[in-house]
């Protein structure tokens, strides 16, 4: 898949895109989000106050390493992807739950190691498997 | 003050892209008032998802329902199970004596194929469509318990078994393991005939102060709440605590408990989503919603059948007017006039409805509804 070499902000659109926002610098790839300064709940969209305790939130970044949490591989016709493409919940490490796609048919096992290592020109994140697949 | 039903109607469910929804709506509208004997209401309690503003009032006036407080609701798949819940509330309070439920989608005219997802959510966004929704279900829930995709599938033959007997039905047809098991891969593991379809279709109750009438059916207890924040922290997957929360405060409000239910409708959108839902309900513990299904625990003829209308698989899933259908089949089942899908004994059913799609939370909202006893 292509991949952006700046922020995904720069998206004529971005303002109103509401994915979670990841930056790539030296082919490294790092989720932008928010974290509240008194109780580190972490998220991936600008909120005005903390959901869960109230308080003050504060720019944060985020590791793209993380914990397969579900995943699947849809096959049926979305607007704007071309079937099919797996996706899966990828739980950061230390930080927020992300929605990513991942490369290729087969979902990525649940409870695996995976990382986000781009993002598609239309701004989804993709996160590959870390492990070998297993036959 | 209590609240009964008096009446339900619904039209029959499919693709009709030839009829408005003020043509579905009229029938549905008039088959509740005449099955509830009454020919005014004091408020309508209306829902529609993808509908036009407006859709309610054009099916109202037209069957001559004009002059008395429209409210439209909207809580995705919950939307008429929720316009049920207030309504029975403003019945409870004594604002109202009766009140007009009212569910109307016509699906096939917003969409050519499924859903779209919702560009403004982020999961959305990203491609995120309904069916993926409900297979990432399927993949925590056999992470956490193990699933076998044979029973997953078979819940499909079971559903499509009770449509069989519903006339009313979008897909009537019975269908194998077989075939469920080769019918096209929509979301892994979910094959096209565990997944609901769209449908045009609109349905209605009549719910008012108890009046007397033998035929009336009491409504024991509802609850109704969106979900929590389900994110990083959550271990279940999407869904299974909010119906276990909202399922308890039904419980709670009935004062009746889920093994004394004779017969579930509850939300298959997806077939993960019944098996998801008879646990979250508590007919058996966590990890065994299969084993209801293999054992024909749900089957009709079973202990405790569900979805014996043949579910949202096979009536089809027209969204604002679903959570009402569930309700009418409840009706209808208890007051035995359920045909060749009558659960024999019927007193009490439980109606359980999850509506979803929001990104970050639990569900949008869902409903249950206990009725009879």
């Amino acid at each position: 898949m292509p991949q952006r070499e700046n922020e995904v902000e720069s998206m004529s659109s971005a303002t109103a895109d509401p994915r979670p926002r990841a930056v790539v610098s030296g082919g490294a790839v790092t989720v932008a989000g928010w974290r509240c300064r008194d109780c580190a709940h972490p998220m991936t969209h600008e909120v005005l106050r903390c959901p869960v305790c109230r308080g003050g939130t504060g720019a944060a970044a985020f590791s793209p390493q993380g914990e397969v949490f579900a995943s699947t591989c849809l096959r049926i016709r979305v607007p704007g992807h071309e079937p099919p493409f797996a996706m899966a919940y990828l739980l950061l490490d230390d930080g927020p739950r992300v929605l990513v796609h991942t490369e290729g048919e087969q979902p990525l096992r649940v409870g695996s190691r995976a990382v986000i290592t781009s993002i598609t020109a239309d701004g989804d994140l993709v996160a590959a498997g870390c492990e070998q697949e297993e036959s | 003050m209590s609240a009964v039903v008096y009446g339900v109607g619904t039209t029959k469910f499919g693709r009709q892209p030839g009829r408005s929804g003020s043509s579905l709506g009229q029938e549905a509208i008039l088959e509740a008032l005449g099955d509830a004997g009454v020919d005014s209401v004091d408020a309508v309690y209306a829902g529609t998802v993808f509908g036009a503003p407006g859709t309610a009032q054009r099916a109202l006036q037209d069957a001559g329902i004009t002059a008395v407080p429209v409210l439209t609701f909207e809580n995705a798949c919950a939307t008429s199970s929720t316009a049920f819940h207030e309504a029975r509330h403003a019945v409870m309070s004594g604002r109202y004596e009766r009140v007009l439920c009212l569910g109307i989608e016509t699906m096939t005219s917003s969409f050519d194929g499924p859903i779209t997802p919702e560009v403004t959510d982020s999961e959305g966004r990203a491609g995120l469509a309904l069916p993926g929704v409900y297979a990432l279900v399927a993949s925590r829930y056999a992470y956490l318990h193990g699933l076998d995709t044979k029973a997953l599938a078979q819940l499909a033959v079971k559903n499509r078994r009770h449509g069989s007997f519903n006339p009313r039905a979008q897909h009537g047809k019975e269908v194998t393991l077989e075939e469920v098991l080769a019918s096209r891969m929509v979301a892994d593991p979910l094959t096209l005939y565990q997944c609901c379809d769209i449908s045009d279709a609109a349905t209605a109750a009549v719910v008012g102060v108890p009046r007397g009438n033998d035929r009336d059916v009491r409504i024991a207890g509802s609850a109704l709440r969106s979900g929590r924040l389900w994110d990083h922290r959550s271990t279940q997957p999407w869904g299974y605590e909010l119906m276990g929360e909202v399922a308890a405060a039904a419980w709670e409000d009935a004062g009746i408990g889920p093994e004394e239910i004779d017969l579930f409708e509850v939300h298959d959108a997806f077939t993960i989503g019944e098996l998801t839902a008879t646990e979250a309900l508590g007919l058996t513990a966590p990890g065994g919603g299969a084993d209801l299904v293999l054992s024909g625990h749900t089957a009709l003829g079973g202990r405790q059948p569900v979805n014996p209308s043949g579910g949202l698989l096979s009536r089809g899933h027209p969204l604002g007017a679903t959570g009402l259908a569930q309700i009418a089949e409840a009706v209808w089942q208890l007051r035995g006039d359920a045909g060749g899908r009558q659960v024999e004994g019927a007193r009490v059913a439980a109606v359980e409805t999850m509506g979803g799609g929001t990104a970050g939370i639990d569900g949008n909202g869902c409903v249950v509804v206990v009725l009879g006893g």
